[in-house]
């Protein structure tokens, strides 16, 4: 039997990540998955692409056999302490101990992000999914998340949180298990960020090579005489705006492209619209 | 007297496009203007003649009365740290290996040294108008609420957690029996980590008088500030729209308008019937957009009382001078005059 398959999905703001992975998570359950939807962060939109209310620690049904939920810190951190170390007495302490040991983590590296990705490794590990979809933090930000158990074992020499780190990295760059989705569109600032991660993953060699999926790219249409009037700007603008997106689809590996979406007005009917053409990732 | 124009909003819309667009309308009328710039995309860096990198305020070559100086994001805790802390302390603080991931966790840190260069730039007295393009860490709230956030951090929040009770002097810290929190922590990450993270925060606990006081001047320049919210129909920046019109009326001032940037013109919505089938193609899609788009524009009105502005949609974003000029004067339902800009031409 083949085991839980992770597929963590970041992207520039505004390139509409949090859709991608709502679509991701959307097409794996379609095929017969056991699938989480995972959020990190406190800003997600992650449940409006399921047309559902805020998400939670505990994950929650918003399809039969599709689970959503959020990684809020301060839970995560306590379950780690009590499940994952196995430290006595913590409950004891319960949210003191959490928000303490969160502030003290804001100062040490890796310890905030090690408690995310954590989560996230514990939910692979659990045997309950088979895709674990995570809508993960931005490009600027992943690397940190990414790198965060190797910085771990780079700074803390022996024990359990070290222990755990080890694991946490074979998993992240284990590629029968993750797949590092990086979401971007064919414009000058999203194209030339998603070059630089591209670069950092391959240095850091933290995950496996990543897929790109170029969002919102246009239809190219051939029109054999320019109309006159408000249809003629809108071939005009048509035709611009797909000779402007080539240059960008020029320099981005073309793993996967997803239409524009013209028209459509909720987060729910943008994630099930892209769910079609994510297939090939699955 | 110097005007300030914030302009904030969610990533990938166009903010500073629009910031840039503003500040050279601005100049162009005769006001003496600051574009303070955050990581411009190469062709607007260019545009605005920041070929040659440095973070002072520089004159434009070719437009008189034009400024431009670009947001060093990264600087922010050494610039605290020299500002506030005595010279030994500046040195250890800046030597510190959790300076970077202080700076990394703090984002509000990144954003105070935005809203802090930005106050002094108004400060200055030297120009007319400074058009400050925000960070977007925390989506950008975190530039109005930084200074507070900072004040709150050096001041010994962090300690006050860990040690659960009032700040220890550098010797009862270590007292880790006393804490279970200590204990917990000391048991994850080993007493090693855990001590030389608290020198750094008693170490950081010494810019506090310093960082409170510069803070409450920092508050006083953005509560007088005029805001713009840019944003476009995408459901992840109407979002964070949404967001500044619910909170900026009590950290700041409610924003003067929000722009629709990339705009489809209303007279698309309502196309000719007649066409032939591979017209037919494009002219559906964008008209569909444009309804779409329009009824987005419409209901944020409608629901926050906002004005609204809308910049066209253009093929490629603006690459020189006449360009940002051009955006700016395409710009429909700009409050120019609350906004104490000429209408430019």
């Amino acid at each position: 039997m083949a085991g839980t398959r992770l597929f963590l999905v970041s992207g520039k703001g505004g390139t509409g990540k949090s859709a991608v992975a709502a679509a991701l998570a959307l097409r794996a359950h379609r095929g017969g998955d056991r699938v989480l939807a995972m959020e990190v962060g406190d800003e997600g939109s992650l449940a409006s692409h399921f047309a559902t209310t805020p998400l939670t620690f505990e994950p929650r049904e918003v399809r039969p056999g599709l689970h959503a939920m959020k990684v809020s810190r301060p839970d995560a951190l306590l379950e780690y302490l009590s499940l994952q170390l196995r430290l006595p007495g913590v409950g004891r302490f319960g949210g003191r101990v959490a928000r303490a040991f969160d502030a003290l983590a804001t100062a040490a590296p890796a310890v905030r992000e090690i408690i995310t990705i954590g989560k996230v490794y514990w939910e692979v590990r659990s045997g309950r999914w088979d895709t674990v979809v995570v809508d993960a933090p931005p490009t600027g930000q992943i690397g940190s998340y990414l790198r965060a158990p190797r910085s771990i074992i780079e700074l803390v020499p022996t024990g359990r949180i070290r222990t755990q780190a080890e694991s946490m990295a074979n998993t992240l760059s284990d590629h029968e298990v993750t797949r590092l989705v990086i979401v971007t569109v064919p414009e000058e600032v999203p194209t030339a960020e998603t070059e630089e991660t591209l670069d950092w993953l391959e240095q850091e060699a933290v995950v496996p090579p990543p897929l790109v999926v170029v969002n919102r790219v246009l239809p190219v249409f051939e029109v054999a005489t320019r109309p006159t009037g408000v249809a003629g700007e809108m071939v005009d603008l048509h035709q611009s705006l797909v000779a402007e997106q080539r240059l960008w689809l020029d320099r981005l590996p073309g793993d996967v492209q997803l239409p524009y979406l013209f028209g459509v007005y909720t987060p729910a009917e943008v994630a099930a619209n892209l769910s079609d053409g994510l297939e090939a990732i699955l | 007297m110097t005007r300030t124009l914030l302009v904030t909003g969610g990533g990938g819309v166009g903010k500073t496009t629009v910031a840039a667009a503003m500040g050279v309308a601005a100049a162009k009328t005769g006001m003496r203007t600051l574009v303070v710039t955050v990581d411009p995309a190469q062709r607007l860096a260019s545009a605005l003649g920041l070929a040659g990198l440095g973070h002072e305020p520089q004159p434009h070559t070719e437009l008189p009365n034009l400024w431009v100086a670009m947001l060093d994001s990264g600087a922010s805790w050494r610039a605290v740290a020299q500002r506030h802390a005595a010279p030994d302390v500046a040195e250890r603080l800046a030597n510190n290996e959790f300076f970077l991931a202080a700076a990394e966790h703090f984002p509000a840190s990144q954003a105070y040294a935005a809203a802090d260069q930005a106050a002094t730039y108004v400060q200055a007295r030297a120009w007319d108008l400074v058009v400050v393009d925000t960070p977007p860490s925390g989506g950008g709230i975190d530039f109005f609420t930084a200074p507070a956030q900072m004040a709150d951090l050096v001041g010994g929040r962090l300690l006050r957690w860990i040690t659960g009770g009032p700040l220890p002097g550098r010797r009862f810290f270590y007292d880790r029996a006393a804490r279970p929190v200590l204990r917990v922590a000391d048991a994850v990450l080993g007493s090693d980590l855990l001590e030389r993270v608290a020198e750094f925060l008693l170490d950081l606990r010494t810019t506090y008088d310093g960082v409170a006081q510069r803070g409450r001047e920092i508050e006083r320049v953005l509560r007088d500030a005029s805001i713009l919210v840019v944003t476009t129909t995408n459901p992840a920046p109407l979002h964070e729209a949404i967001r500044f019109y619910r909170t900026l009326p009590e950290l700041a001032s409610t924003p003067k308008a929000v722009v629709f940037n990339r705009s489809l013109p209303d007279t698309w919505a309502d196309p000719p019937k007649r066409l032939r089938a591979d017209v037919r193609e494009i002219v559906d899609r964008w008209s569909a957009e444009t309804v779409r788009q329009r009824d987005f524009r419409d209901e944020f009105s409608a629901r926050y009382g906002a004005r609204v502005a809308s910049i066209p949609l253009t093929p490629k974003p603006p690459t020189d001078l006449q360009g940002l000029a051009d955006l700016a004067s395409s710009a429909a339902g700009m409050p120019w005059e609350d906004l104490g800009i000429g209408f430019p031409t």
